[in-house]
């Protein structure tokens, strides 16, 4: 019943939107008229305020690179790519209501957005799967609503090969995890423990924090000193995973214990800081120390594009780069933006991420994933997990 | 008595005694010209980052507190001047004013330094062996210098001159000016110790903490709880306040988990509102 009142209310909107639309843009219609059969829109979804608008000026950057490289190059299907960014850093109904606004006033063709996954879901609800929605961050993995596609790393592709390989050579087999309380980390740490016990390992711990609370960590950190685990699966994010890590290092827990955060880039790490990222590991599909011809490439064409005082790059903001790309392979296979077309298309198509070339299969991107261990406050690659399938399939 | 036991109850007093210097400033701008100091975290926040500009210099980490006395003070000295004068004894319009100041604060560190995390190497790295465990020397050298500014400062505005004139001015103001007490001069400093107090206990927590422009929000409403449990007006009440809140939050989280340490600090907070909205330490 809600979904039908829903439905109705935002007809009506269409009707009225469209219509003032109309009436507002009469004189100059036929002039924009063309100029949209010539430009593809594409709604580019990144945090511009709150706390995680840190990573917005990096996904500005990168997915204004991918733009300009495409658009020298013809643009997708003739026609030249133009961003309209909005913010998603606020409460997920705010950004929803920038999406009906780039929808209906703008006609935005296809959209892209590297956000959390609770304004993931207001966007889905919102495109309905009336447009291809790209969903271009590290996420939980499952997502699979029509027309929607999913380029970030999942569990299946961060913690299984990183486990496995912390049981390999850590000899890792008693794992304690911690995380803010909320959906991604709890259905992370659901995937975790198959990943654990597969290797023969045991949860000897398991406990959330209240998230976006000003939360302290010394009982935690004493609680992980008596129970004293081979490692500490941390699903904790921004400022909590810094304070967490810093608590656990001047504790001295570093030297002994090993621990794995699942969302550790660039500025994380910076706030954690060189004295407090010992024996701290990340697995992530990109880092900006991967020292390979793409990436290297990329830094490059970055740099030669932003200057040397760009935005820092990670994992979170180059996503925006694979957006893009993707984008304009998808609609190119598909001929279009007809959404049963883009989900068959969808199905194996190539594009180039950051650090190289990876494919879609089921809405979700197999990828190379890269281990990393923290010494010193850098990224050190440490083992490089060759084309790890997402765990998630959709239909296309 | 158990190793783990120990260190927790150690957390405890750490947690108990940092909180209260953190809320110092609070106590005295809040509790003695009962303006509601919105801004107060971000006080906190330009310590902290005071502190990292210090240590990111290279120069050592103790200048920090020359340095945040000055900005912190002289903050202090035009927010007073320009827009807290003329709102004493409008508790509401403070708490607004002192909203925007604390977007305003907030906003030009964002500017200045950008929303990425800074940190602030530890003075004094490792841990101490003590009573038998390993804790971070750095804490414990945090507990003592929060008890000695308790205690100097309990001892001062029971004893001192200036003590006892503040004490007349929070008494009856009119009455005090009238025994030829400067109580405006004297507002102007006890707010300005207020946010220097504020400034301090950001440079003491900046080591341990991820510096940003948000990390303020982290500090105003626990202190706000503080105040509200221990009652307005007296080091005593801060120490109650401070004893209740961060030492619940701190035995629930170590005996069950954070949320519930959370969960308990709010259901008190909301408890004393409601039954005994002067606090512990009432002053009248």
């Amino acid at each position: 019943m809600t979904e039908g009142k829903l439905a109705i209310t935002r007809r009506t909107l269409l009707g009225t939107a469209m219509g003032g639309a109309a009436l507002s843009l009469a004189p100059g219609l036929i002039g924009r008229a063309a100029a949209a059969a010539g430009e593809f829109k594409i709604g580019l979804f990144i945090p511009l305020s709150g706390p995680a608008s840190l990573f917005g000026p990096t996904g500005r950057a990168c997915a204004t690179l991918a733009a300009d490289e495409a658009n020298k190059k013809g643009g997708i299907l003739g026609r030249q790519i133009k961003l309209f960014i909005a913010d998603a850093g606020g409460p997920p109904a705010d950004t929803a209501k920038s999406a009906v606004r780039l929808m209906l006033q703008d006609g935005i063709d296809l959209a892209i957005g590297s956000h959390d996954s609770a304004t993931m879901e207001a966007l889905v609800s919102t495109f309905k799967g009336k447009i291809p929605y790209v969903y271009t961050p590290v996420y939980q993995g499952g997502e699979c609503d029509f027309n929607v596609y999913c380029l970030g790393e999942t569990p299946a592709q961060q913690v299984e090969p990183s486990v496995t390989w912390l049981a390999r050579n850590k000899h890792a087999k008693t794992f304690y995890l911690i995380g803010d309380d909320y959906v991604s980390p709890r259905k992370t740490n659901e995937a975790a423990k198959k990943y654990i016990a597969a290797v023969g390992g045991k949860v000897v711990g398991e406990e959330y924090v209240p998230f976006g609370a000003p939360n302290k960590f010394e009982q935690s950190v004493t609680r992980i000193k008596g129970v004293n685990p081979d490692v500490v699966l941390i699903t904790l994010v921004g400022a909590d995973n810094v304070n967490f890590n810093r608590t656990f290092a001047g504790f001295g827990l570093d030297k002994s214990i090993a621990r794995l955060s699942m969302l550790l880039e660039e500025n994380t790490l910076k706030g954690i800081g060189a004295e407090s990222s010992n024996n701290l590991y990340s697995c992530m599909a990109y880092f900006a120390a991967i020292d390979n011809p793409a990436n290297n490439a990329f830094k490059a064409a970055y740099t030669a594009m932003f200057g040397a005082n760009a935005p820092q790059l990670g994992t979170i903001g180059v996503d925006s780069y694979a957006g893009v790309n993707f984008a304009k392979a998808l609609v190119e296979k598909a001929h279009g933006t007809n959404a049963r077309k883009c989900m068959a298309a969808s199905e194996g198509v190539r594009f180039e991420a950051a650090a190289g070339p990876v494919t879609m299969h089921g809405r979700q991107v197999d990828k190379n994933m890269y281990l990393a261990n923290c010494n010193g406050g850098q990224f050190n690659i440490v083992a490089t997990f060759k084309n790890m399938k997402s765990g998630t399939t959709c239909k296309v | 008595m158990s190793p783990i036991f120990l260190i927790q109850a150690i957390n405890v007093l750490y947690g108990v005694t940092t909180l209260a210097v953190l809320v110092l400033g609070l106590a005295v701008i809040f509790g003695l010209l009962g303006v509601l100091n919105i801004a107060h975290g971000e006080f906190v926040m330009v310590g902290a980052y005071c502190a990292w500009a210090v240590t990111a210099d290279g120069l050592p980490f103790l200048l920090a507190v020359p340095l945040a006395l000055v900005v912190c003070g002289l903050l202090g000295l035009v927010v007073e001047r320009v827009l807290i004068r003329p709102l004493y004894h409008r508790p509401f319009d403070t708490l607004v004013a002192t909203w925007g100041l604390s977007l305003l604060l907030r906003k030009t560190a964002e500017a200045i330094f950008g929303l990425g995390f800074r940190s602030v190497r530890l003075p004094l790295a490792g841990t101490w062996h003590f009573l038998g465990v390993d804790y971070p020397s750095y804490r414990l050298v945090l507990i003592a210098v929060s008890i000695l500014v308790l205690a100097a400062l309990f001892l001062w505005y029971g004893s001192s001159r200036t003590g006892m004139r503040i004490r007349a001015m929070v008494g009856n103001a009119d009455l005090a000016q009238a025994q030829g007490i400067a109580v405006k001069r004297l507002a102007a400093g006890t707010f300005i110790a207020g946010t220097i107090l504020a400034g301090l206990g950001g440079v003491m927590v900046a080591p341990l903490v991820p510096v940003q422009p948000f990390m303020g929000l982290d500090y105003v409403l626990r202190a706000f709880f503080v105040l509200v449990v221990g009652g307005l007006g007296s080091v005593l009440g801060v120490l109650a306040g401070a004893g209740a809140i961060g030492g619940l939050d701190s035995v629930v989280s170590a005996l069950i988990d954070g949320t519930y340490g959370y969960f308990t600090v709010l259901v008190v907070a909301i408890l004393f509102l409601w039954l005994r909205p002067r606090g512990i330490f009432a002053h009248n």
